[in-house]
């Protein structure tokens, strides 16, 4: 059964094929943007008999920059894109296995997209929910 | 036993433990009814026992790999397989007892699901001949 940090180590390097995106663990009191936030949400244990399978929820935080910066929210855009060599999405699902870590992966969905306050700054981000089967 | 939450059924298919990619597992037994109802049934219908039959229904996790569900079922497609099946791990004992079924795989389902679904499948075989248990 694969551990969340190498679930969580996996998704980082899947990441770092876009240029210029970091990746972290936890949310960063003064981030240094592009920035991803790798989180799991919730864990459903038991989806087979004898601990064949478990399903995994991921949040995957992308802060790009201060929110009146406009080139963030350009920068946001290319994230989230379905394609392309900035899209989050394909990125994270370029090695669906996690190298053999995991069964199976999928970026589901992107919600919140707006803005969130870390410190006193402003910040433009996007939530990505990924889905992980392991055994 | 006490009462317990299902989470290691174990079963297996010609001998190859499957369990890791099984979600769900029933074993149904039935008998049929005999009507033997007559003047002296004071106005009830009155049955008896007659011939037993089985069903085995699972639930499967799909896989392509070496070894795996896919593999073992597909080629058994027609053909008679024995099903073995216990409650909690693979400790035979007389809470935990071994039934022994042989079914007919009368289908497969090679593929199954919708876009973003897991990919699962079901499958439901009617037994064939006696189907036992044993506690040791």
């Amino acid at each position: 059964m694969a551990s969340i940090a190498e679930i969580r180590d996996g998704i980082a390097t899947n990441l770092s094929t876009i240029s210029g995106l970091r990746t972290t663990t936890t949310i960063p009191d003064n981030p240094q943007p592009p920035v991803a936030v790798i989180q799991p949400s919730s864990i459903s244990y038991d989806r087979a008999f004898q601990r064949g399978l478990d399903e995994y929820n991921f949040v995957v935080t992308v802060i790009v920059g201060r929110a009146s910066e406009r080139q963030a929210q350009r920068l946001l855009d290319l994230y989230c894109a379905g394609s392309g060599s900035s899209s989050v999405k394909t990125a994270i699902e370029s090695n669906r296995t996690l190298t053999g870590v995991i069964q199976d992966l999928r970026v589901t969905a992107m919600r919140n997209y707006g803005t969130i306050t870390l410190g006193e700054v402003i910040y433009l981000a996007a939530e990505f929910d990924l889905v992980v089967y392991t055994q | 036993m006490p009462k317990y939450v299902v989470t290691a059924t174990n079963v297996t298919l010609n001998g190859a433990d499957i369990s890791s990619a099984c979600a769900s597992a029933t074993l149904e037994l039935t008998s049929t009814d005999v009507d033997v109802t007559d003047f002296g049934s004071g106005g009830w219908t009155e049955v008896i026992g007659g011939l037993k039959s089985g069903t085995v229904s699972l639930d499967f996790h799909n896989d392509y790999g070496v070894g795996a569900i896919n593999t073992l079922l597909n080629p058994l497609l027609g053909s008679i397989a024995t099903v073995t099946l216990r409650p909690n791990g693979t400790a035979t004992s007389s809470t935990n007892p071994l039934w022994t079924a042989t079914v007919l795989v009368n289908s497969v389902s090679p593929i199954s699901g919708a876009v973003g679904d897991l990919a699962t499948f079901s499958v439901s075989y009617p037994t064939s001949g006696p189907v036992t248990s044993a506690t040791a």
